[in-house]
């Protein structure tokens, strides 16, 4: 792969600037003088898996960076999220054509065998970029550190939240003196809030848009609410599991009340719901843009501590270097220059609704200004997350497998009691089957520390 | 992939009169000649389709993962564990059960479509193009437009029919949603075959019928309905290959879960996640080469007794 060079667009760009410029020259082409004035003699291949409003913040922070770096070329490439984007970063790697730099979930690096399709982050060249380990959130550092050695540099914490719409809780008479949603610290309590809600919201919308169909959305509530009851998943050595069914019951009973009480509908989806007035909606943060777009009243706090202790679902998103033959040389360092400048310039980020990882963004005046991040950004201290295994991560083999049946006690076509019962069951299944990577299972230390 | 394209075969008819030696004559001259036409098709044939194969039957006997590192040869581990695997078996059955669903209904609608449009004279074009074009429509568009128009509270389908189902998000009514919305994006495919078929009946057989008193029944029991014999033959078979194979509504439609309690997780799915969810490439070769087999046996079940049917016929 040589140099990028012109590509049509550019070119038609540049040979109508000449024309009508004349005499101002390249100064005068936009995009296509950058290409030709950019002497890039580095290229960055980077992968990611943003759409939405998030891939519009990506790209805005990539050319941000190009635009300070005239040095370095970023070639980026936005491709579709989940499996099928975890399958291409695993056979790019093992064919040994992966890119410079890459996103990853941080639950998933476990399963995505650190060594041999991950190589290793320099701390040093971090820090040289001026990224370093005490500017992180220690969790997630340590969740992104395999075997002593750091696999993922995370970006941020994604959560799922309790949206709500100010002018029907207003209506409600929901709303503290901060116009702030009352704080709700019992099951009791939350039912009522959202009897009182059903009342001042108009017809036809959910009280609740909660997505009832999509598994993603069920285990990863379900991942919240069992963790605010203390639930375990495995032992330590993990060699047994330690799920409680009948902590998972009650957690299924709370999820499932929610439709039979008839304040989530199955099979509606949830965001969109409190775009036409539904007074709540749990989604994750990246509904935030979502929101803003449509000019919703609203506000957003982490998942209400029905259980008695805070605890809400969370995942990151991490920075990753895909495992090439022979990592090293200027595409390497620029790889480690621009994960570092995008972490540390994050706060564009979490328009996106993202809580940065890099915690001088993160106590900086002008993130606590921002409206509703800092009203949930304490949920990055009481993260409910999957267990630490090969197995894990989101849209994972774990989540995979779980989410049906979470789903089908929310959905009503199970009873909690069987459903907990079938969670405990998958559980052991996975626990003691190996990680296809290194034909290990997570007991014999499968790529979990 | 509900939408393969026939792939029958012509035979030509055998040389009765012609000798031994002028047909091997042929033979040899008809591959001088057409070798060269066929050998572009051959290679890529060979490429994409007999080298996969073979490598997938390499594959099986392995516990390779997605980064095709560090195989080694289990022999016949992966057959065992799939035999007992209640998940492929499950797999199996939805796939099963949508083809039962799938299978006659497309082949009455697809029937009656077509009669209705070769009859009815006014505006003959416009009922064509109704019943043909959303064969047109990629797989996601088709998912996603049912996906909407099933959705409990803003969906169509409840609105006019005053319903208040779930039909996504409940098991009892999942699998049908998934053959509600083939039914109505892919029966154009068999329509078409039906209609030139019934273009293709000779009038004057319906003349004499109708000289030696027939009414309009006896002239479909008697004519239509034989006459089209072998087209709804060729149309079950397609359907059910086709059906067997459902992956990718079914998949957009449930967001590319499962569905409720894995009740529309098919067969196509099934391998997909074992292959690049869960990364068994051995295993999900394992089960691909299973499926292979099963697919095989119903185009040789159906070969033979449609042979069968036309040694009796003689």
């Amino acid at each position: 792969m040589g140099r990028p060079g012109l590509n049509r667009r550019q070119l038609l760009a540049g040979a109508s600037g000449l024309a009508v410029a004349g005499s101002l020259g390249f100064a005068a082409m936009g995009t296509g003088a950058d290409a030709l004035t950019s002497g890039a003699d580095t290229r960055v291949r980077y992968w990611n898996l943003f759409s939405g409003g998030d891939g519009y913040n990506m790209i805005s922070m990539l050319n941000d960076f190009r635009r300070g770096h005239p040095d370095i070329d970023v070639k980026d490439s936005t491709l579709q999220w989940g499996n099928p984007y975890y399958s291409k970063l695993a056979m790019t790697a093992s064919g040994d054509r992966a890119p410079d730099l890459a996103v990853m979930h941080l639950g998933r690096i476990p399963g995505f065998a650190p060594g041999t399709l991950l190589d290793p982050w320099d701390v040093g060249l971090l820090a040289k970029y001026g990224v370093r380990e005490e500017d992180f959130n220690q969790v997630l550092w340590k969740r992104a550190t395999i075997d002593g050695k750091l696999y993922g540099l995370p970006l941020d914490i994604h959560v799922q939240l309790c949206f709500y719409r100010k002018d029907v809780l207003k209506k409600a008479g929901l709303l503290d003196g901060e116009g702030r949603m009352v704080p709700v610290t019992s099951t009791d309590e939350w039912f009522d809030v959202l009897k009182e809600a059903k009342k001042a919201a108009k017809k036809g919308v959910q009280t609740l848009g909660l997505n009832v169909q999509d598994l993603n959305i069920q285990w990863w509530m379900f991942v919240a609410f069992y963790t605010q009851l203390g639930g375990t998943w495995f032992s330590a050595d993990r060699t047994e599991v330690t799920f409680d069914t009948d902590k998972a019951t009650q957690v299924l009973e709370f999820l499932r009340k929610h439709v039979t009480d008839g304040y989530s509908a199955k099979g509606a989806k949830g965001a969109e719901q409190m775009v036409n007035g539904a007074p709540f909606t749990w989604e994750g943060n990246w509904s935030v843009p979502v929101f803003d777009t449509a000019k919703v009243p609203y506000g957003a706090t982490p998942l209400p501590p029905v259980f008695g202790k805070e605890a809400t679902h969370a995942e990151s998103h991490a920075f990753v270097l895909p495992h090439q033959a022979e990592r090293g040389g200027a595409a390497n360092e620029g790889a480690h220059q621009l994960a570092a400048y995008i972490v540390k310039h994050a706060r564009k980020w979490a328009l996106g609704g993202h809580i940065p990882a890099y915690t001088p963004t993160l106590s900086s005046a002008a993130y606590r200004k921002m409206e509703p991040q800092s009203e949930y950004v304490s949920a990055m201290n009481h993260m409910a997350t999957e267990p630490k295994a090969w197995f894990a991560g989101s849209t994972g083999l774990l989540g995979q497998r779980t989410g049906p049946i979470v789903m089908s006690a929310s959905a009503g076509s199970a009873s909690p009691e069987a459903a907990a019962r079938r969670l405990k069951g998958a559980l052991s299944q996975l626990l003691a089957s190996k990680n296809p990577m290194d034909g290990r299972t997570a007991a014999q230390g499968g790529a979990v520390s | 992939m509900t939408t393969t394209t026939p792939q029958t075969v012509i035979a030509p008819a055998p040389a009765r009169s012609a000798t031994k030696a002028a047909t091997v004559r042929r033979r040899k001259q008809g591959f001088q000649h057409g070798g060269w036409f066929v050998a572009p098709f051959l290679a890529l044939f060979g490429l994409f389709v007999i080298w996969p194969v073979v490598r997938g039957l390499y594959l099986s006997f392995t516990d390779a993962n997605i980064s095709g590192e560090g195989a080694s040869f289990i022999g016949l581990d992966n057959y065992r564990e799939a035999l007992q695997d209640d998940m492929l078996w499950d797999s199996l059955g939805h796939s099963a059960y949508f083809t039962l669903l799938v299978v006659p209904c497309i082949t009455v609608m697809a029937f009656l479509l077509a009669m209705l449009a070769h009859h009815i004279e006014r505006g003959k074009w416009l009922w064509r193009l109704c019943f043909f074009l959303p064969f047109l429509l990629p797989s996601t568009v088709a998912g996603n437009l049912w996906e909407w128009l099933f959705n409990p509270t803003a969906g169509m389908v409840n609105h006019v029919f005053g319903l208040d189902t779930a039909w996504l998000a409940d098991k009892s009514y999942s699998m049908l949603a998934v053959v509600i919305c083939t039914l109505w994006w892919t029966a154009g495919f068999s329509f078409l075959l039906y209609l030139a078929a019934l273009q293709g009946i000779p009038a004057h057989l319906y003349e004499a019928a109708k000289l030696d008193g027939a009414n309009a029944w006896h002239r479909m029991v008697h004519i239509t309905l034989p006459m089209l014999r072998n087209i709804t033959g060729l149309v079950i078979a397609l359907q059910i290959l086709a059906s067997l194979q459902v992956f990718d509504q079914a998949v957009v439609m449930f967001d590319f879960g499962p569905g409720p309690e894995d009740s529309t997780r098919t067969f196509v799915q099934f391998t997909l996640e074992e292959g690049f969810t869960a990364y068994r490439v051995g295993y999900a070769s394992a089960t691909s080469i299973i499926f292979f087999v099963i697919i095989a046996s119903v185009a040789l079940a159906r070969m033979w007794l449609l042979r069968n049917r036309e040694e009796g016929a003689r």
